[in-house]
């Protein structure tokens, strides 16, 4: 009776195991091991856009003695859903990356406690009273902006849009790709963008829009890569996405960075997302988890925030990469919306922007 | 049925399996989400619409699969012809493919002209699922003795009447198994209708990871998985009536044909249309992987196996080969489990009602939504007192719940098929009666236990909704990576990523086809 021939077997088993092996002097050192007896263990919740320096981490564990896990929820909504059905018995320690249009909804099922960072201090002024009395602590920031392909406008001969406004007039038409707010989070920030603008008058805004020939994209992949003429080599030069798109043209460029880039961030209508850390309530680390938190707000984090994760650091006087200062946008005043109104809210919005849209 | 004892009690492994993998996490989100007033969202007519819309969709994605993927399976299982074998791995490709990545690459070769919407999604399903119809009916297909055709067409009957009164009959309970598993597939789709999909093809799938990510709305999601549950398992049931217990056909695989003369033109030009229908996509990620801004290039296949890898130093995405290791590691794992729990199964159906109903329950898992599944796992198993996440196991044993149905699918028809007088005839010559049994059945055993087991290594492989939940954020599997690296800009990323997509092909052809090799070889 022969079965598959154990060699097979025994041949793709070595190989993964020599994959693993050849590929492990980068496999990082916070792997969860009790290193030394008394050694804590924190575990990191977060979603699947966070990133750091390995060395950043390595640092703090060695400095701190505890060892950070790292356990993802899927993404934003997703691990923000998961902490809030496990409020009171928490999947992990610490979480990072709710964000300001769900941090109320998980405010309120109690999923965190109080904790105020010595390091909040520091904080950005216009970042000092995000903590929603103590419960969490503002890490970074980012804007959610219409991005335009200015080597295709200089090509055309048209001058790009500078407002909102100028989106809807016909001599963009055709010109614009948004995401469905209800699959995308960019998408549904730039809803509530003009939702801040126009207040009760959005949905004629939208319908100017839809007659101006707007595109839907599923998500922001599909948008940035399928329909945006720069990044996908589609036909539509105007794309929502984020205040720090453009200088991912310089650090992920092939062999030698451009000198320039050629996508803008426009700097009216953006949409600021906050993103917190916060304690889990009904953890059983808890000094260990407020160094985390603590640390999380620190200096060497903070200045390793962006070109990892292509936001703006919370606290105040980082120094931010050139390709920051020089091409990302800077926008002074953008839109936003209170936290609680967006929480109570966003149903009642996607259903009237599917009902305007036709979707 | 002279059957050894420990059969009729083959159904108690899958049957602890669901139990501990499906029962306990979905019982563990309930109970946090559902009360009293969940009755209550069963009246809001959305979520019905919705499956209706689904429904529609999926029976035209199932269609056109079948229609694609019969004549693949006919041609690429029974015949002889250079290239064979590679082929039929090659079948399995789509199946693996991330649905990110088949989404964009449609997009790309098809959105000219059809742009989002419904003609895409389902071009794109049917894509996606021929492995499913090529594999299960050529499982069965391989079985058919070709003889009783030719015996029946030289009695005068043309080519047609001859498929429709020797051949349907013996393959119907395959095709019915095989259709409705890509229907499920096509029901539940997420990936490909949010990306490259519109109003109308909007799935329960969507909806509900809309309810519990955006609009945190637990007590609708809880409604509408159910509904999706309630959908997916009555298909499931009528699929498993229409599978009457078929008798006639041997359970060894007929030598494969030599084509000659007409039926040799026939031949070359479905396996010629069915290597370009699934490479075209492929190669469309090729030449995305080679081009840059200045034209072609090699950066991105060096930033995968050279010193600077992407993104190295950084916890985000790490080392592209350990992300491999891991992914082909989980395969490995989960085609073990799936083959040892959906061939108990299988086997199981064999043996009563119990095992009957058991065997329709494996599927249970493939009409649970992913975001419903992780979250209840994460609830059950993810925190204290009983944290398997460490263990690295959650991944695995996530994709043998999916995987296991579709063992049983391959299996279940040729088993039924077998004729069980051979184990009679083994145990009137004094064999044990598990010797006896295995006498009967062994043949076709291991051959449809290594057509399902490549299919259980494809699933693993390509899965990405329960590895996002369970995986650790530091140890991505390969679809992980490729979907983070698409999550964000610059040319890099996605150059990045279509290498990394036609990694993942090269993995699964080679995986699948080595399966199968082992599997073939007498």
């Amino acid at each position: 009776m022969k079965r598959i021939p154990a060699p097979f077997v025994l041949v793709l088993t070595a190989s993964a195991l020599l994959l693993a092996a050849c590929s492990s002097e980068s496999a990082p050192e916070t792997e969860t091991e009790a290193s030394s007896a008394g050694s804590v263990t924190v575990q990191l919740l977060t979603h699947d856009s966070f990133a750091l320096s390995e060395d950043v981490i390595a640092d703090f564990e060695e400095s701190s003695g505890i060892n950070i896990e790292l356990v993802s929820g899927g993404d934003a909504g997703s691990m923000v859903a998961g902490a809030i059905l496990a409020a009171g018995a928490p999947t992990a320690d610490v979480m990072f990356g709710v964000d300001n249009t769900l941090v109320t909804r998980a405010l309120d099922e109690g999923v965190f406690e109080p904790y105020t960072s010595p390091e909040a201090d520091s904080l950005r002024p216009d970042l000092a009273d995000q903590t929603f009395d103590g419960l969490v602590t503002p890490i970074d920031f980012g804007d959610v902006c219409i991005n335009i392909d200015d080597t295709w406008f200089e090509a055309e001969g048209i001058a790009p849009p500078t407002t909102l406004d100028d989106l809807v007039d016909p001599a963009y038409s055709g010109l614009l790709v948004v995401q469905d707010p209800g699959t995308s989070s960019p998408g549904l920030a730039f809803l509530l963008s003009t939702v801040a603008r126009y207040g009760d008058e959005w949905p004629n805004y939208w319908q100017q829009l839809k007659g101006n020939n707007v595109a839907i994209a599923g998500s922001w992949s599909d948008a940035y890569y399928g329909d945006f003429t720069f990044g996908g080599g589609g036909d539509r030069p105007i794309v929502v996405s984020y205040a720090t798109s453009p200088p991912a043209e310089i650090v992920y460029a092939e062999g030698e960075p451009p000198e320039t880039v050629s996508t803008s961030s426009m700097d009216d209508g953006c949409y600021r997302q906050i993103e917190y850390a916060g304690i889990l309530a009904g953890t059983d680390n808890v000094e260990a988890a407020q160094q985390v938190v603590d640390w999380l707000l620190s200096a060497p984090v903070q200045e390793d925030i962006p070109l990892n994760m292509f936001v703006f650091p919370a606290r105040a006087d980082t120094p931010l990469p050139e390709v920051f200062t020089e091409f990302a946008g800077q926008v002074e005043m953008p839109e936003q919306l209170p936290a609680d109104y967006v929480a109570e809210n966003v149903e009642g919005l996607l259903t009237e922007w599917g009902s305007v849209m036709g979707r | 049925m002279h059957a050894p004892t420990w059969l009729r009690w083959a159904w108690v492994v899958p049957a602890a399996f669901l139990v501990a993998f499906l029962a306990i996490p979905l019982a563990s989100l309930g109970r946090q989400v559902i009360s009293p007033g969940t009755v209550g969202y069963l009246f809001d007519p959305l979520p019905w619409q919705v499956a209706g819309l689904a429904s529609g969709q999926a029976i035209v994605s199932t269609l056109l699969a079948l229609a694609i993927g019969l004549p693949m399976a006919n041609v690429l299982t029974r015949y002889r012809f250079w290239g064979r074998r590679w082929a039929l791995a090659l079948a399995t490709v789509p199946f693996v493919l991330p649905t990110v990545v088949v989404a964009l690459a449609f997009r790309a070769l098809l959105g000219g002209s059809l742009g989002s919407g419904f003609a895409i999604v389902v071009l794109a399903h049917a894509y996606l699922n021929l492995a499913v119809v090529v594999r299960i009916v050529g499982a069965r297909w391989v079985t058919i003795d070709p003889r009783m055709d030719l015996t029946a067409r030289s009695l005068g009957a043309g080519p047609w009447t001859a498929f429709r009164t020797v051949t349907w009959p013996a393959l119907r309970p395959a095709i019915a198994s095989a259709a409705a598993i890509v229907f499920v597939f096509s029901f539940t789709s997420l990936g490909v209708v949010l990306l490259i999909g519109d109003s109308s093809t909007r799935t329960l799938e969507s909806l509900v990871l809309r309810q519990t990510s955006i609009l945190l709305d637990f007590q609708g999601a809880a409604v509408s998985a159910a509904i999706q549950a309630l959908v997916v398992g009555s298909v499931l049931v009528l699929a498993a009536r229409q599978r009457a217990a078929q008798r006639g056909g041997s359970a060894r695989p007929m030598r494969l044909i030599r084509p000659r003369g007409r039926s040799s033109l026939a031949v070359g030009v479905v396996a010629t249309a069915a290597a370009v229908i699934v490479l075209a996509p492929v190669l469309a990620l090729v030449w995305a992987s080679l081009r840059s801004s200045s034209g072609w290039t090699l950066a991105w296949w060096s930033g995968l196996f050279g010193p600077n890898t992407i993104d190295a130093g950084s916890t985000r995405i790490g080392s592209p080969l350990s992300a491999m290791a891991r992914s082909l590691t989980f395969a490995i794992a989960t085609g073990a489990v799936a083959a040892v729990v959906g061939g108990l199964a299988a086997v199981s159906v064999l043996t009563g009602r119990i095992g009957r109903a058991f065997a329709i329950a494996t599927a249970l898992p493939l009409g649970i939504s992913a975001a419903t599944l992780g979250l209840g796992t994460l609830l059950a198993y993810g925190r204290p007192p009983l944290d398997l996440r460490a263990t690295g196991l959650l991944v695995p044993i996530a994709h043998a719940l999916i995987a296991v149905p579709l063992v049983v699918a391959v299996a279940t028809p040729t088993l039924r098929a077998t004729d069980p007088r051979l184990v009679t005839v083994a145990a009137n010559l004094g064999a044990r009666p598990t010797r006896a049994w295995w006498t009967g059945y062994g043949p076709a055993l291991r051959t449809v236990m290594v057509a399902a087991g490549g299919l259980a290594c494809a699933v693993s492989l390509g899965e990405f909704g329960a590895a996002s939940f369970l995986a650790r954020a530091d140890g991505p599997t390969v679809p992980l990576v490729i979907a983070r690296l698409l999550g964000r800009p610059g040319e890099a990323s996605f150059g990045v990523a279509a290498a990394l997509a036609v990694v993942l092909v090269i993995m699964t052809t080679t995986l699948v086809a080595a399966v199968d090799r082992g599997g073939r070889r007498r």
